[in-house]
């Protein structure tokens, strides 16, 4: 199953690379926010007042965020651990600082839940801004990891951008999925439908020993050890938890509670 | 293991739905009407033009081709870097207005050609 996932990760980084590469080479206008679904929601509003996309945005990201809603109810937050090509590098950087600094660096659970807020805070002001400083520009690239790395300093971001890149980067390395957990803006839009996920991560409680294993290797602290099913708005469906059970069958995905 | 399928199946559906869905509706970037009555005959030209990628560069495009005498209308797709441009062909041609919107600017003392045509055709 990691395997799997590796893949996939690897199929999406390549293919964002690959979309750098040919702009660089001056092979194609398009860059890696032509692709992304955030793009979507922050064209809602010229779209409904003015009938029209603003700056790089086109009918595609609409079409990719209405499809990563359907993902987000069918898998949860799967798009997290299996698609973004930012969740993927922070998650590679994460599992190379905690070889490099011997160490699991975990915030204090108190700390994490209100920093976990920080999300819905950031993509309030991304909107807000948008929509009204930035005049419908995206004023938010200059300070998107995402983009910075993934078009390498493309239009709309500064030489100082890549200090908030290399701030963002060296956060992940020291506490892994921090961008994700704390500060993702796209995180926090699919969380109210993560809680409707169809697909998701199931106990047995007769098979299970309760040794704690799962919980120990959730990347996002769920407790899944202490539940029937979870449900948790944060799970990412990285399967990590299956993976890494020592029971056979004691933990397995359900499709609708089958 | 196999319910674990479901999750590279769905990705893949979805993307390819979006994608699907895009290219049969279009969504126009930009659509200009240039002021005055419509001639009797109208055609239409499309440019695949590098240079038009968003809503600013469409304005800058649109702007390039309203001085052309017989341009009636312009209608951009940033996603496919076209532009539609329907024009009186008793007053102006496509040369003309791929001439218009190729005219290189010169900003501080540098020429600088910001748009370049990669394909054109005739629309019915």
């Amino acid at each position: 199953m990691r395997a799997l996932r590796t893949v996939v990760q690897l199929v999406f980084v390549a293919g964002t690379v690959g979309l750098l590469t040919r702009g660089l080479l001056g092979l194609t206008q398009n860059t890696c926010d032509s692709y992304c679904p955030f793009g979507g929601l922050v064209a809602l509003f010229p779209l409904f007042k003015y009938k029209a996309y603003t700056c790089r945005l086109t009918e595609l990201n609409t079409a990719l965020l209405v499809s990563l809603g359907v993902l987000t109810v069918a898998t949860k937050k799967s798009f997290c651990s299996w698609v973004c090509p930012f969740g993927s590098v922070s998650e590679w950087l994460g599992r190379l600082g905690r070889k490099v600094l011997r160490r699991d660096v975990k915030v204090p659970p108190r700390a994490d839940r209100i920093l976990m807020n920080l999300r819905y805070v950031v993509l309030v002001a991304v909107v807000v801004l948008t929509w009204t400083v930035w005049q419908f520009d995206l004023g938010f690239r200059a300070y998107d990891p995402f983009y910075i790395l993934f078009s390498w300093g493309g239009h709309g971001t500064f030489p100082w951008s890549f200090a908030i890149l290399a701030g963002v980067l060296v956060l992940v390395f020291v506490v892994p999925f921090a961008w994700c957990r704390y500060l993702c803006p796209l995180g926090a839009v699919m969380d109210p439908l993560s809680r409707l996920g169809v697909l998701r991560v199931r106990r047995k409680a007769a098979a299970c020993e309760s040794c704690g294993g799962c919980d120990a290797v959730c990347p996002h602290r769920i407790p899944v050890a202490s539940v029937a099913e979870v449900t948790a708005r944060n799970c990412t469906n990285c399967l990590e938890c299956i993976v890494s059970c020592s029971k056979r069958n004691a933990l397995d995905l359900s499709l609708m509670g089958k | 293991m196999k319910k674990a399928l479901i999750i590279p199946i769905t990705i893949c559906v979805l993307i390819v739905l979006a994608f699907a869905t895009t290219s049969a509706y279009r969504v126009p970037t930009l659509e200009l009407k240039f002021p005055g009555s419509r001639p009797a005959v109208v055609k239409a030209v499309e440019f695949t033009v590098n240079g038009v990628k968003c809503r600013g560069t469409s304005n800058y495009f649109a702007q390039k081709i309203a001085g052309v005498p017989g341009v009636v209308a312009v209608t951009t797709y940033a996603r496919t870097n076209t532009a539609t441009v329907e024009y009186d062909p008793s007053l102006t041609d496509p040369a003309t207005l791929r001439a218009a919107y190729e005219r290189p600017d010169t900003l501080e003392g540098k020429v600088y050609q910001i748009f370049t045509t990669r394909a054109q055709r005739d629309l019915p």
